[in-house]
């Protein structure tokens, strides 16, 4: 049953990095791919971490893992805009 | 040493004491290493930080759901966008006025950014002075609702109230 949560939940979150991936791909600028990247890998991100707490021996491993999971989220949130300023400025738009 | 100073030095000292926890558990050596290291991380914190507003925690704890359900939506309607073959976006700016986040302090203002970064639609890029940057995926999406909100609630989480101005925060 865990094995079965574990598969579905990371398989989730590959499809979300692989939606990231395709859209800095695709998306027509700078600032969508910023969009595709910070929003779809963070639920990817998300997915794959809730899929592998499923094998997770002990609280104190899922304690790290979501940990990872609010670290990377905090960094996305801030790298996102860091990237978006710099990229705007660049384009001497601020 | 007032209340407000208590106040974040628990707050703090709480929240990396378990971060701590989680990431030494359950060497018993290790946690007995964050006696020093939390101590030292939250004056670290006080210094870069200063407690200038109350964080008010069940305000935060209501927000998170919120916060949680709108990453997801923010996640699932790019990755829709990024496969759809025909891809519906219109980027663009949009004017956020200084009024929801003027009136915010750096370090909530900067947050706010984060938050919105993650929802649906919306790409923070700093500020251009008093005026928050936001880049949208779609111009034909509604957000002169939602970023005002967004703004206000993470001032209710801080305490902070516009129509009174905090002298030097």
């Amino acid at each position: 049953m865990a094995d079965l949560a574990t598969l579905l939940f990371t398989a989730l979150g590959l499809v979300f990095f692989a939606a990231g991936t395709v859209g800095l791909i695709r998306f027509p600028d700078t600032f969508s791919r910023l969009h595709a990247l910070t929003k779809a890998d963070n639920l990817g991100l998300g997915f794959i971490a809730l899929g592998v707490a499923f094998q997770a021996e002990s609280w104190a491993q899922v304690a790290r893992i979501a940990l990872i999971w609010v670290l990377a989220l905090l960094a996305a949130g801030a790298v996102a805009q860091l990237v978006a300023r710099a990229a705007l400025m660049r384009r001497g738009g601020a | 040493m007032d209340g407000l100073w208590i106040r974040a030095v628990a707050h703090r000292g709480a929240m990396l004491g378990a971060i701590w926890a989680a990431l030494s558990a359950p060497d018993p050596e290790g946690l007995a290493l964050g006696l020093v290291a939390v101590p030292a991380a939250v004056a670290l914190s006080l210094r870069l930080l200063p407690a200038r507003h109350p964080l008010i925690l069940w305000r935060l704890a209501l927000h998170l759901p919120r916060f949680l359900a709108g990453s997801v939506t923010g996640g699932v309607d790019v990755a829709r966008r990024a496969f759809a073959r025909k891809m519906p976006l219109d980027p663009g700016w949009i004017d956020v006025p200084p009024e929801p986040s003027g009136g915010l302090p750096g370090g909530a203002r900067v947050a706010l950014g984060g938050e919105l970064s993650l929802m649906p639609g919306t790409l923070a890029a700093g500020c251009d002075g008093d005026r928050l940057l936001v880049h949208v995926l779609d111009r034909g999406g509604r957000f002169d609702a939602s970023i005002p909100r967004e703004a206000r609630e993470i001032a209710a989480i801080i305490g902070h109230r516009r129509d009174r101005p905090q002298g030097g925060a």
